[in-house]
């Protein structure tokens, strides 16, 4: 598929999407000064030449949070990627075009382009590994707790304080698993990108 | 009675809740001890009155109209 360059242009920088968060500008700084980027990892991409990066986010989503600032920083090391963001839900014409499993609009997308803008790939919203990890360490902390109750019982049963513990333990394996979840972006990006030029 | 609706913070439903919590407002101001209001993640929409799910996103699939909550809240002022 071929994106039409006004269409492209469009998009907003990532510095002028930071300016324009209406929420979580900071939890995006704080992920971005923490992404570790590996010299193999800008090799490979900077290997790939130069590329078109269009992103699809809200402000408010916690894996564009989480996730964007990765892709930012890649950008921003190899120098070779032009990222635009798009609004998910000011853009559907964009959004319907790669929904993930044909239905949901799962973001963020990024998607790749060269410099006709002619597509040639694309991801969307995490890894599935690091689901996989997160749902095991949420399972786990159920487990250790019994008066946490099961997973799949409304939280809102739970005693306040519980529920406060309960939130403050899901927070943590959250905070530690994301070492974890930021290289695993980064290394389905770099092999996106790498596999390219393949 | 009370009203607990939690939400999926991280998912961006707090339009969603705030116009449930409004609507029940208007209609059982009267009748209600409270609203409140849980932000969680994992894609939850879980509402209940008086500890009784009558809405879960997970169980029921998508948001509940109003109108559905509502009915919930007037069988439970009229049981």
């Amino acid at each position: 598929m071929k994106l039409p360059r006004e269409r492209w242009e469009q998009g907003l920088t990532y510095d002028a999407y930071k300016a324009g968060m209406t929420r979580n500008g900071e939890r995006v700084e704080a992920n971005e000064r923490r992404v570790v980027i590996d010299p193999e990892s800008v090799r490979m991409v900077r290997d790939v030449g130069r590329l078109n990066a269009l992103v699809l986010a809200e402000d408010w989503c916690g894996d564009v949070i989480a996730n964007l600032p990765v892709l930012a920083r890649l950008a921003k090391e190899t120098g070779t990627l032009d990222v635009r963001v798009f609004y998910r839900d000011q853009n559907d014409d964009l959004t319907q075009r790669w929904l993930n499993q044909g239905k949901y609009k799962s973001i963020p997308v990024v998607v790749f382009f060269d410099l006709d803008l002619n597509e040639l790939a694309h991801w969307i919203e995490r890894p599935a590994s690091v689901t996989e990890l997160r749902a095991r360490k949420r399972a786990e902390i159920y487990a250790s707790r019994p008066d946490f109750g099961s997973p799949d019982a409304p939280v809102d049963q739970l005693p306040d304080d519980v529920r406060a513990a309960l939130q403050a333990e899901l927070a943590k394996m959250r905070e530690e698993t994301t070492p974890f979840a930021n290289a695993e972006v980064l290394r389905e990006l770099r092999e996106l990108v790498a596999g390219v030029r393949a | 009675m009370k009203v607990k609706i939690t939400y999926c913070a991280e998912c961006g439903y707090e339009p969603q809740t705030l116009e449930l919590a409004q609507a029940l407002m208007y209609e059982f101001a009267g009748w209600l001890a409270g609203i409140e209001l849980i932000p969680w993640d994992s894609g939850t929409f879980d509402v209940s009155v008086d500890g009784e799910l009558v809405h879960s996103m997970r169980r029921d699939g998508g948001f509940p109209s109003a109108d559905t909550i509502k009915a919930a809240v007037r069988a439970k002022i009229e049981g």
